[in-house]
Order: C-alpha cells, then sequence, then structure tokens
C-alpha cells in the first residue's frame, strides 16, 4: 500500500514506529557551510547570537547584531551572512563592497552566505526580510554600512585593547588596525575573537566613511562567485546531499485541484528498480528511490486515476475547458466595477469635448519563470525531531514560517538553509502549490530518512506560477496642436499580490497597475483603473512585475498618441517631461548614447531596412529610457542594438549595474519576441523549452549602457531595466512595418 | 422531339431505372448474414479463459485506441476523428444496454465487427476497420463477444452524433463500397504456408489491421489490396499526417534491412537499432503490439519478411556513407542538425543504439512521402511507453523554435547526407503541415481495457 | 559498466538507458554538471566526449563506455580550459551561473577544435542558453580567447 498524505501536518502527528534515521554528521558534506568555525562567530542559534536577537527589532537597531552577520577567521576571511539571497544579481557581491567599505576590508576577502532566518537579519528599511523588488542595496545601504562601521569599532577597540593604546591613536588599513606611532599593526584574524565579545557600540556613535573616499563602492569589483559558478564548484539546491538521503520524484495532477484517486498500477511502480517507496501527496504522486533518476522514471509509470476537485477544493481549480486564447478574448470585452488607481483631471469631458480621439485595446500572454534551474528541496529530521531544510527561497523567514503552519513544529526547531539559486526572476516567493518542500518534508517524514525532491522541468511547468496577464482599453484625447491632454486606461487583469494574497477588498494591488499608474508624463487628464478579472491560472512576480506588462501597454499606446498627433515619440515624450529634468537628462541621453535619436525607417550600411523605437519606464525607484533598433529577417524581427540610459540615482557596482542590464534586457526581448505560456483544455501546451523558447543567444541583441548617477535616492537595479525593452521594440517594428503591435509576444504575428 | 416521344422514351428509361433503385435498395438495406447468428448467446455463462482469449483478441484488434479516450473509461468511445466530410466520434462499445452495446447478440456483433453493420442496418464508417476484421476467425469472434460482454464494465455514456452533414451523412452508399471493396469470409489458411506464416498473415491481415495505416489507398479511400496477392498490400501509404512506410521487403521503404528478430524487438519495445516507433505507430505499439505473444510478433515477422519488395518502386539500394554533419556547414540547414539534431542522432546520423533512432537510412528520410519527417520535426513524439514504463528520452517539438523555411533546409540536408538520397523538403510542404497539425503530449498515454 | 571519467577509471551499475548526466551526477556525486531540462534544449549538462560537446541528459550511458569522459570538474587540468575559466572570470560571465558549466564546457570544445573561430562558428557552437542573459559576456570572452590563441600561434 502506498501512503496517503494529507498535509505534512498529519504525518508528524501520526505515531510513527519507524526509526527516525538521520545523519550524525551535522554540515553537508562539500559546502562552505560545514567549514570549521575558526574564529568568532559561533554558529547561528547560539546564545551570544540569541540574546543579540532578542534586543533586536526596533529600527534604530536594524543590522547593528554584528555577531550574527560577521565572522573573521583568523587567515582574515572575513564571512558574511548576507540577510539576502544570491541569484545571479550580485547582492552578495555588493554586500561584501558596502561592510568591506565601512569595515576597511578588502571585499575579495569575503565569503558570502546567506543568513539563516531570524529578526536581526531584518535590514531593509519597510522592515520587512526579502530578496526581491529590486530592494536589497537600495533598502539596506546605510544599515549595511553602519553593520562595517561597527565592526570596525569593535576591533579597533579590541586592538586599542591588545596594543595597549588608547583607540583614538589606531586607524585601519583593509584587514588589519594600525598604529601609525609606533608602527605596529594587528591584523583582523587576530582581533577578531575579542572583538566580537565586546558589546557593540551605540549605533549614533560611528562615523560612516565619506563617499569621496570610497574605495570599493562605486567600483567595478569582481564577483566573488565569479570562479565557482565559471568551475562548477558552485553549489545550488539541486546539487545538495546529506548522508543516508533518498531521492524523490513527483508526478502531479494535470490540472491544478485535481485530486489523487486511485493508482492502477502501484505494485508494477513498486517493483521497479531502485524503488524505496510510493507516495500519494495532495494533488500529486511521489516516488522515493535510491537514484533520482529511478524515482523520475518510477513516477512517471504511475497511472492516476485523477479525481475532479470537489467543491469544497481549498485552491484555485483549473477547469477541464480553460484556454488562455480565449480567456484573452473576455478580458479584452470585460465590464463590471472598475476602480480607479489613479485621476487626475476629468478624463470624460475631455475626451467628450477633443475633436481628436483614439482609442486601442491592448494585450499581453503568461509568461513562465524558466529559471534554468528546476525546483527542488532537501528536507532533514533530526533525531530530535527537528527539521532542517535546504530550498531556493527569496525569504527564509516567510518559509520558516510556512513551514511552522503547516507541519505543527515550532518554528525554533527549524532550520532554514537558502543555497544560490539557480535563476531568480521572482520564482522563489513564497507560492503556495508551486514549491517542492511541503512535498520533501512530508516524504522525508514518511520514509524516516533525509529525502532530496527534484521536480523535473515537466513538473516545474506544470506548477509553475505565471506572469499575470491584462486587456487594457486605452483612450486619449488630443489638442489641437497634436498633443495629449486626456489618457484613459482600464485594464482588466488579476494582479500578482491579490492573486497570491487573495483580493483585498476594495483595494487596488499595486501590482496589478504599476506601470500604467505612476507615469510621469505631463498629461493633463488622466485616468488609470482596473476592473479585477479573476482567471483559474496561479499567478506570480516575475522580474518587474506589473511594469513588465504595463509599460509594454502604456509606452506602445503613447506611440499611437504621437502618431496620430503627427508628433515624433522621441519629441513628444520630451515635451511631456519638460517640466521633469531628471527625465530629461535621462531620455536625451539615450537619444546621445545611440548616436542621435533617428525613427526611420532608413537603410542600415549592410542594406538592411530598419526602424528604432523609444520608450521609458521608472520602476522600482529607478528611471530608465531604451531606444531599439529591429529590421525583419526572414520573416522574424531581429533587435540589433538596445540602447538604455539610466538613472537610479547613485550605485555600488558599474559591472554588476551592466550585466543586470544586460540580463534584464535579455528577459525583456524574450518576452516581447517569442515567450508565452499558453493553456489548451486547461493543460498547458508546453512543458519544455521545447514548445517554450526563451530567447536563445543568436536573438539577443548588442546592449550599450548609460548610468546616470544623478545622486537622487538610490532605486533599484535588478528588475528597472526590463520594462521598457518590450514597448521599445514594439515602437519600432509598428514604425518598420506600419502594423501595430498591441500584443505579445511578436512570434503571433506575421512579418514579410 | 415531340412531348409524347419524350414521354415514351422516358417511361423506357425510366422502368430499368426504377429496377435498378429497387435493387439497390434492397441490397444498401440488407442485413449481411452472421454465421454465429443462431448460435446461442443470452444467458450462457462465459468461460473466464474465453474472456481472457478475447481480452487477447482485443490487444491484437487494438480496439482502444480509438473506443477510448485518454480520461475517459474504457471502451466508453469518444475519439473523434477527423474525415474530409466532417469529424466522427467512435462509438461506446461497453456492455451498457442504453448507450453501449449490451443489448448485442453474438450475431449483432459479428455483424458489426466483420460487416461493418449495426442493429439496424446502420452502417458502420470503415474508419472502423472491418475490412480487415472481417478475417477473424469464429472462435476469435466468440472470445471478443466475451471480452466485451464479461470483461469490459458498462459505461453509460452517449455516443457523439457525427458532424457529417446532409446528404454526405447518408450511410446506405458504404454498402455499395463494401460490394466492391472488401472481401468477406474469415482468413482461410494458405496450404502451401507453414503455421508460423498462415498465424501471421492472419494478424497482420485481421485484427492487427496493419494494411489500415500501411497500405496505400484508392480513390474510395479503399485499401488497394487486403492481403499478399496485391503487390500493393502494406506499401506504404500516407494518413493522417504521417507516412506509414512499406512493410516489405524493399530496401529503402520496408524492412529489408531489418531481420526477424528485430521486427520482433521493434514491435515488443519500440525500438530497435534502425528505428523508434513514432507518430501513429506510437499508439498501435502502446495499446496493441507490445502485447503481443511473442510466438505471435515472430509469426507476424515471418509473414512480413515474406512479402517481396518492388526494387523500381524503392529506388536505388541505400548504402551508409561516413560523413560529419559538422564538415558540412556550408550546406543550408547543416547548421540547425549540428545545433538541434546531432547531441541525439549523431553527426554521423547514426544514433545511439536503440535509444535515439539512426537518420541515417532511416525510412522518413528515404521516402519520397515527406509528411513524417515534417510532422515529428515539428510536433516531436508522443511518449512511448514500454512495458507500463514511459521512454526514457522522447523528441521535443521544434515548431516554436524553427521556421518552415529552416525545418525544410534542415530536412533536405537529413535527405541528402550518408547516403540519404531523397529530394528536397518544400517550404511550403511544412507550412501546409504547420496547420494541421498540433505538437504531441509530452504526458506518457495510456489506455485502460479494464 | 565500466566509464573513464576525467581520467579515472568508475565502476558504475546503471541501466543502459540511463542519462550520462545522472551517472555523474547522483553514482558519481559530481554535481557541476548541470541538470535544466532533460530533452537537449539548454545545454546546462554539456560535457565532454572524446573531446567532442556532448549533452549528457540524452546521452545513454552505454553510449561512452570505452570513451574519455570530460567534466566541468576537470576544466581547469586541461590547458586550455583553464583559459577559458580564466575568461570567464575576466569578462564576469556568470550571473546566476547554473548555466555556466554548460557554456565554459561548449567554448573549451569549440576552441580546442578550432582555436580561431569566426563570429558565424562561435554562434553555431555557443547555443546554449541562459535565462540571466549573459549571452554577450560569453560571446566576448570566446572572442577574446580566440584572439589570444590566434597571437599565441604568432598568426
Amino acid at each position: 500500500m502506498s501512503i496517503r498524505i494529507k498535509s505534512a501536518q498529519d504525518v508528524l502527528n501520526w505515531p510513527s514506529s519507524d526509526p527516525v534515521n538521520l545523519s550524525r554528521r551535522r554540515f553537508l558534506t562539500g559546502t562552505a557551510v560545514g567549514a570549521l568555525v575558526l574564529g568568532f562567530g559561533l554558529p547561528l542559534g547560539s546564545s551570544r547570537v540569541q540574546a543579540a536577537a532578542a534586543a533586536a527589532a526596533a529600527s534604530a537597531e536594524r543590522g547593528t547584531q554584528v555577531p550574527a552577520f560577521l565572522e573573521i577567521r583568523p587567515d582574515n576571511t572575513v564571512r558574511l551572512l548576507s540577510p539576502f539571497m544570491e541569484g545571479g544579481q550580485g547582492t552578495f557581491t555588493a554586500m561584501a563592497q558596502i561592510v568591506g567599505e565601512e569595515l576597511d576590508a578588502d571585499p575579495s576577502t569575503f565569503l558570502v552566505e546567506s543568513a539563516p532566518p531570524g529578526e536581526e537579519y531584518v535590514v531593509l528599511e519597510n522592515g520587512w526580510r526579502i530578496t526581491g523588488g529590486s530592494m536589497s542595496v537600495r533598502m539596506s545601504y546605510p544599515v549595511m554600512r553602519r553593520l562595517g562601521a561597527l565592526a570596525r569599532a569593535m576591533l579597533l577597540q579590541a586592538g586599542a585593547e591588545k596594543l595597549r593604546v588608547p583607540v583614538s591613536e589606531l586607524s585601519t588599513e583593509p584587514g588589519k588596525v594600525v598604529h601609525i606611532a609606533s608602527s605596529r599593526s594587528i591584523a583582523y584574524g587576530e582581533l577578531a575573537q575579542r572583538a566580537m565579545d565586546l558589546p557593540v557600540p551605540n549605533p549614533g556613535s560611528v562615523q560612516l566613511r565619506d563617499p569621496s573616499k570610497f574605495r570599493w563602492i562605486g567600483q567595478p569589483v569582481k564577483r566573488l562567485d565569479a570562479y565557482d559558478k565559471s568551475t562548477g564548484k558552485a553549489l545550488y539546491s539541486i546539487d545538495l546531499k546529506v548522508d543516508g538521503m533518498l531521492h524523490a520524484a513527483v508526478q502531479h495532477a494535470p490540472r491544478h485541484g485535481m485530486t489523487v484517486g486511485s493508482l492502477r498500477n502501484e505494485d508494477q511502480v513498486r517493483g521497479m528498480k531502485g524503488v524505496h517507496s510510493v507516495h500519494l501527496l495532495p494533488g500529486a504522486v511521489a516516488v522515493v528511490a535510491e537514484r533520482w533518476w529511478h524515482a523520475k522514471r518510477a513516477v512517471e509509470a504511475i497511472q492516476v486515476n485523477w479525481q475532479e476537485p470537489g467543491g469544497d477544493s481549498k485552491v484555485r481549480p483549473m477547469p477541464a475547458d480553460f484556454s488562455s486564447d480565449e480567456f484573452l478574448k473576455q478580458l479584452s470585452v470585460a465590464q463590471g466595477t472598475s476602480r480607479d488607481a489613479e485621476k487626475e483631471g476629468d478624463v470624460a469631458a475631455s475626451l467628450a469635448s477633443a475633436k481628436t480621439t483614439l482609442e486601442a485595446t491592448y494585450q499581453n500572454q503568461y509568461l513562465h519563470h524558466a529559471q534554468l534551474e528546476p525546483p527542488s528541496a532537501l528536507a532533514r529530521f533530526n533525531t530530535d525531531g527537528s527539521l532542517e531544510i535546504w530550498l531556493p527561497n527569496q525569504a527564509p523567514d516567510m518559509f520558516r514560517a510556512d513551514i511552522a503552519k503547516r507541519t505543527g513544529l515550532d518554528p525554533s526547531r527549524i532550520t532554514v538553509h537558502s543555497p544560490l539559486l539557480g535563476g531568480f526572476f521572482g520564482r522563489h516567493f513564497l507560492y503556495d502549490s508551486a514549491s517542492p518542500y511541503p512535498q520533501a518534508i512530508a516524504l522525508a517524514k514518511a520514509v524516516g530518512r533525509p529525502v532530496k525532491l527534484i521536480w523535473s522541468r515537466e513538473e516545474e511547468f506544470l506548477r509553475d506560477v505565471l506572469r499575470p496577464v491584462a486587456a487594457v482599453r486605452f483612450r486619449a484625447a488630443l489638442d489641437d496642436d497634436g498633443m495629449p491632454v486626456a489618457i484613459e486606461a482600464i485594464s482588466a487583469t488579476e494582479g500578482p499580490t491579490e492573486a497570491i494574497a487573495g483580493k483585498q477588498g476594495e483595494k487596488i494591488d499595486e501590482t496589478a497597475i504599476e506601470g500604467l499608474a505612476g507615469k510621469s508624463y505631463a498629461i493633463a487628464n488622466k485616468r488609470i483603473a482596473q476592473i479585477y478579472v479573476k482567471g483559474p491560472v496561479m499567478l506570480g512576480y516575475w522580474r518587474s512585475v506589473g511594469n513588465s506588462l504595463n509599460d509594454f501597454f502604456y509606452e506602445a499606446f503613447l506611440d499611437e498618441i504621437a502618431d496620430k498627433g503627427g508628433k515624433d515619440p522621441f519629441e513628444l515624450r520630451l515635451r511631456l517631461l519638460r517640466d521633469n529634468p531628471r527625465l530629461t537628462k535621462l531620455l536625451q541621453t539615450a537619444g546621445e548614447l545611440s548616436g542621435g535619436w533617428k525613427r526611420g525607417p532608413f537603410i542600415a550600411e549592410d542594406g538592411t531596412r530598419r526602424a528604432r523605437g523609444v520608450a521609458m519606464a521608472s520602476p522600482f525607484g529607478t528611471h530608465t529610457a531604451v531606444i531599439a533598433e529591429v529590421s525583419i529577417e526572414n520573416g522574424q524581427v531581429k533587435v540589433h542594438d538596445i540602447w538604455q540610459a539610466i538613472d537610479p540615482g547613485s550605485i555600488v557596482n558599474p559591472a554588476i549595474v551592466e550585466a543586470q542590464v544586460n540580463g534584464a534586457v535579455s528577459l525583456g526581448l524574450s518576452q516581447v519576441l517569442v515567450e508565452e505560456a499558453v493553456y489548451i483544455n486547461g493543460k498547458p501546451r508546453a512543458s519544455n523549452y521545447d514548445l517554450y523558447p526563451i530567447l536563445p543567444p543568436s536573438r539577443m541583441a548588442r546592449v550599450h549602457v548609460r548610468v546616470i548617477e544623478s545622486g537622487e535616492k538610490m532605486g533599484g537595479i535588478g528588475e528597472p531595466p526590463l520594462p521598457a525593452v518590450a514597448p521599445a521594440v514594439a515602437n519600432a517594428v509598428s514604425q518598420l512595418t506600419g502594423q501595430r503591435i498591441r500584443s505579445m509576444p511578436l512570434s503571433r504575428y506575421t512579418f514579410t | 422531339m415531340n412531348n409524347s416521344r419524350f414521354v415514351r422514351t422516358a417511361g423506357w428509361l425510366a422502368l430499368p431505372c426504377l429496377v435498378a433503385a429497387a435493387l439497390l435498395a434492397w441490397y444498401v438495406t440488407r442485413e449481411p448474414k452472421s454465421l454465429l447468428e443462431d448460435e446461442q448467446t443470452a444467458g450462457v455463462d462465459i468461460a473466464p479463459n474465453l474472456v481472457a482469449r478475447g481480452e487477447y483478441v482485443a490487444r491484437l484488434s487494438d480496439c482502444v485506441a480509438c473506443h477510448s479516450v485518454p480520461s475517459g473509461s474504457p471502451f466508453a468511445g469518444g475519439l473523434e476523428m477527423a474525415t474530409p466530410l466532417g469529424a466522427i466520434h467512435a462509438t461506446n462499445i461497453t456492455p451498457d444496454r442504453e448507450t453501449g452495446i449490451g443489448n448485442y447478440s453474438l450475431g449483432d456483433f459479428d455483424r458489426a465487427v466483420r460487416h461493418g453493420v449495426a442493429p439496424g442496418v446502420r452502417r458502420l464508417y470503415p474508419a472502423m476497420p472491418y475490412p480487415s476484421y472481417a478475417k477473424l476467425s469464429d472462435e476469435d469472434m466468440r472470445a471478443l463477444y466475451a471480452f466485451f460482454m464479461k470483461g469490459v464494465a458498462p459505461v453509460r455514456q452517449a455516443n457523439i452524433p457525427s458532424a457529417i452533414p446532409w446528404p454526405l451523412n447518408m450511410r446506405w452508399p458504404i454498402a455499395l463500397w463494401n460490394g466492391v471493396f472488401t472481401d468477406t469470409g474469415s482468413y482461410a489458411t494458405k496450404t502451401t504456408q507453414d503455421a508460423l506464416w498462415n498465424r501471421g498473415a492472419y494478424i497482420v491481415q485481421g485484427p492487427g489491421h496493419c494494411g489500415s495505416c500501411h497500405t496505400p489507398r484508392g480513390l474510395a479511400f479503399n485499401e488497394k489490396a487486403l492481403d499478399e496477392s496485391g503487390t500493393q498490400f502494406l506499401a506504404g501509404a500516407l494518413l493522417d499526417g504521417w507516412y506509414a512506410p512499406s512493410l516489405r521487403d524493399d530496401h529503402n521503404f520496408g524492412l529489408a534491412r531489418w531481420s526477424e528478430p528485430e521486427i520482433v524487438q521493434f514491435l515488443k519495445t519500440g525500438r530497435n537499432k534502425h528505428a523508434v516507433v513514432f507518430g501513429s505507430m506510437t499508439e498501435a505499439f502502446n495499446n496493441s503490439t507490445q502485447f503481443m505473444s511473442d510466438h505471435d510478433l515472430t509469426s507476424i515477422a515471418r509473414y512480413l519478411k515474406s512479402l517481396p519488395g518492388d526494387r523500381q518502386r524503392d529506388g536505388k539500394p541505400w548504402q551508409y556513407e561516413a560523413v560529419s554533419a559538422a564538415t558540412q556547414m556550408d550546406a543550408p540547414g547543416a547548421h540547425t542538425y549540428v545545433e538541434r539534431c546531432a547531441s541525439c542522432h549523431g553527426l554521423d546520423g547514426k544514433g545511439q543504439s536503440e535509444w535515439m533512432p539512426p537518420l541515417a537510412g532511416a525510412t522518413s528520410a528515404l521516402s519520397k512521402e515527406t509528411a513524417s519527417a515534417i510532422n515529428i520535426t515539428l510536433n516531436g513524439s508522443q511518449r512511448v511507453v514500454a512495458a507500463g514504463v514511459p521512454d526514457a528520452y522522447r523528441m521535443p517539438a521544434f515548431r516554436e523554435q524553427l521556421s518552415d523555411k529552416q525545418i525544410a533546409d534542415l530536412l533536405t540536408f537529413v535527405r541528402s547526407t550518408w547516403g540519404n538520397q531523397s529530394d528536397a523538403i518544400t517550404t511550403e510542404a511544412v507550412g501546409k503541415l504547420r496547420e494541421k497539425t498540433d505538437p504531441a503530449s509530452s504526458s506518457p498515454i495510456i489506455l485502460q481495457m479494464r | 559498466m565500466e566509464l573513464r571519467i576525467n581520467q579515472k577509471t568508475y565502476q558504475v551499475d546503471a541501466d543502459d538507458d540511463t542519462p550520462l548526466l545522472w551517472v555523474i551526477r547522483d553514482d558519481l556525486g559530481m554535481t557541476g554538471t548541470k541538470y535544466g531540462c532533460g530533452l537537449a534544449q539548454c545545454g546546462a549538462c554539456s560535457v565532454l566526449v572524446n573531446g567532442n560537446i556532448v549533452r549528457s541528459c540524452v546521452t545513454p550511458v552505454s553510449g561512452v563506455i570505452g570513451l574519455e569522459v570530460t567534466t566541468i570538474e576537470a576544466i581547469e587540468t586541461d590547458e586550455l580550459g583553464k583559459r577559458v575559466v580564466d575568461a570567464w572570470i575576466e569578462h564576469q560571465v556568470a550571473q546566476c551561473g547554473y548555466c555556466q558549466s554548460g557554456q565554459v564546457m561548449a567554448a573549451t570544445a569549440l576552441l580546442k577544435h578550432n582555436p580561431k573561430p569566426t563570429d558565424a562558428q562561435i554562434s553555431a557552437a555557443m547555443i546554449n542558453l541562459c535565462r540571466c542573459g549573459t549571452y554577450n559576456s560569453i560571446r566576448a570572452a570566446v572572442h577574446e580567447l580566440a584572439g589570444m590563441t590566434a597571437q599565441k600561434e604568432g598568426v
């Protein structure tokens, strides 16, 4: 008999006679986590750390529990536990730069790992612990600098004791405390043990470095993970193993919400090579085996009688007749209450009185995250009943709380490890049914051994949460000069936040309309509204979230306005930003970067006919302007160049910023050119990259980046360079072909 | 011509017409005689071993492939079949009395299966392969009946009416078609051949209905031959966007290069060193051939190997020519091959043992019919489920990644390399099939018989 | 069966049709070679077999018996492989890094066969997917390696 598990809670409540066979080895083999702790920085959870944590919380004291963050080893290596997860965005390196700058330690001497859950690691100004929203650097910058400065002060104090000189006579050079008068110095590694036993100084007592004297902040410091990631040494969740570990694979219900009825061939599957056991899970079946390949083949062989979800189903069921194309058609004609997200002037009156008006309906497509690392989770119950889990995540505290809720375990008995993420893009937020860890926990408990569960690519595409879709009805009114005096956008959509957390009454989900709302163009009358339409698809955050679709809609329609009014779209934008010097400069910079704005069509040197498009976006506190140059090659859109000017206020690492712009451009091109998740009969048409192509190298554009450090409040970097890419390309294609582009992806259009 | 003469002439002409019409009416509404008509069936206990034998006959006949749908109950019908006239749906053949065949006597059942006539003289469309099933033995018919009456659970599920519009939906002309194109009488043992050959001939021509796909069809959609007496029998045919290759001793398009054990291996495991089942054959393999006994598979191989090839039709015998695709990069399509195909099928076109089929010498790469090559490239393969375990490797679908021209160039390259010498594939041919076909599912599809 | 991987001989107990990828990762514990799609679509699992680039997720292990398999774990023991790694670091190619083992293997295979590839040849060989969009950095790194090779040979 297979074991039917309704939830991990069920399992834990079972009186189990199975011995819990656990590894005696505390740490993962081969990971830095397992390295012997040589300096101070006691293992997490030690009483020193906990005492510090208990005192934490008040925002003024955020990020002041120095021993919780830092360990300096005798060899002067600085181990930093980062409150943020590294998923390619370079945050580990940025944190080393920021902390190192104030600690006075070269970032290259840092070893950075993800911090466990814990109040002491809440360093964002909004009080969250999450890696996302392009928040990490911009919202923790002063706190993380202060952390470095506090640690430096403690090292100085320890140095004063050791050298028997007043602390005022001491200074630091990278990695050491220096007494100039006596030409003596002591390496941090020698002082660390004593320093960390000292009380953390008053946060207000430390002086931060004058930015003009920065050595590392603002420099293209090399990524700390470049070597490991170029030699296969970097370890991701999927790579981890512990002693005695079994492997697991699952087969999910073909449609979300369906439940396991019965298995037709369980005996056969249990008899397959390497199979340890067969399990029934909510909405899935699982096989645990000695090898993942055996588990995967066996679980695929299970013939399940899936049952339609009952009326009491707690999950959002996917109907058998759902078609994404049909759903988009419904959205484009959706009626119902529209709620205003942004309103200025009198749009209705302006539209009614204007001689020239225009209207258009735009829509977009569902998208997968399609990160290259398939999700996995490794769960182990220790002999004392505590749970250790390794899993990809963007918010360890939220995951721990969720695990506590699911298992009934006290959070203190749950250890969450957060390995490197093999792709970020918003995939590893807490999504109810889109992560393998609840299954891994249930299986580990059921078999009494550690279990690593990997979702095959196919199972991942079946349960990934998708980037939302919208249909936006635009109307605009022009004055006699052809300038827009009114714009209205009504978006029929469901935002990711309201999809995840549930509709919050009358409140508008900002993630649904950001990018339609919040535009800076001086148009006197505007109304941005949402018609909430709940769909059956499980939704999630996708790099740049609402902006990824909404800036496409708005900026493409703005080109329609320009054309209707007889205006050049670049000039129109400049005029609408006349009173905004920051964005005016940004747009002009993009123009200059591209060699001077020219819209085309024109004939390029190689004889191809090309055109350019422009678009802007201001997501996550950063402003961007993008120009794209396109041609049509063998019926496909070819994007030759992307010029992007980006103003994030100020930056920490220009090389990483440029890499992030490249990455965001790649994802922006991918969504506008090739990507779409299509549902037919309630099932995704694609289960792998064959039918869900992502941007291949052959379709990447050259990318030219100009960073403007305006000195304004620091903005985000990971997501902001994405949203303006799609509309810039779409506008260029419209100009080149005369065909209006009102939807993505362009692979749905025919070009000759 | 005056009126009276016209009337007279018309009258003379009308008479034979009326007679013909009457004869026709009699012919097309006549219920064929079942030889099993008089056998007592109702109320008789059916021996369990007869049910088991019937289940095996149902496997041989692959009834489930059409009469079940993946998410539905066994044999409750529902599979949509596109015809040029409109869609028709396979019917419920569970023993439900209202919606299925629960009221069928053995004679009724026999008339439907072997003659294509359901009770009430309702003529079945020859999508039901009764021209082949006609060859079933009486014993197998009794067993099959026993299985459907006792081995299959009754399911109440109404049949879906056909979407063929009037007047095309009139079925009486099928009787005429039957008169011209079907043989009557079950398989007659050929005394000049041994038992193994005869068993193979019986399965291939009868329950296995191999000719439904592999025998070319005439203008009236009739199979051009129903047994080895016709040289067109199993000579390869195009159906539903796939080219079912020759099963005769043709060197290039047929089985000449396959040994008997290799044929057996193919039908039993879905693969051998020459090929892996794909296209419509995946369904035939998943639901039927792999369940056949080794003896029956051997008999099939023996019979097929006895069917002579046609050198004229087959052309110059293919011979492998060693060349690495990587050295041919100037050829259009070679680039795509190296990028997309070589990982599995090899730069040398030889595939990987029986796991990834060779393209060098592959029927789809040699045959004049290009549908299979295009179709599998556009849409990928369904999962081959052997002994209950889905395949380790499947062919991806490239329709979202490669344009019509890229696919045409790629396949043209494949068809002109490693000794393959066949016609180029046009961009238009790819475009046409792209419109008409859908990608294969990556989920294993396993149809249940119980 | 007996396998030759990174110049060492291993005895493994695997079915003939098990993908080389899973033998390397699970049986031999070398996790530098990544699973991305299992369908030869992404290239994260690229390894060298007798110096040729191969996608180990679609390579039945029985097919490499008697052949020399090289994985990312041995990349630095190869002079060219070491240079590729250095170029990857110099150009700061990696972001999330998950695909980069495969990218480094692909670049190494390309340059082994063709020390001075043309742009078209680079495009034909460097086809592995990267969701982080490191394509331009990869191209820059390979360009530089191609140039260095040319210089070394005094061309």
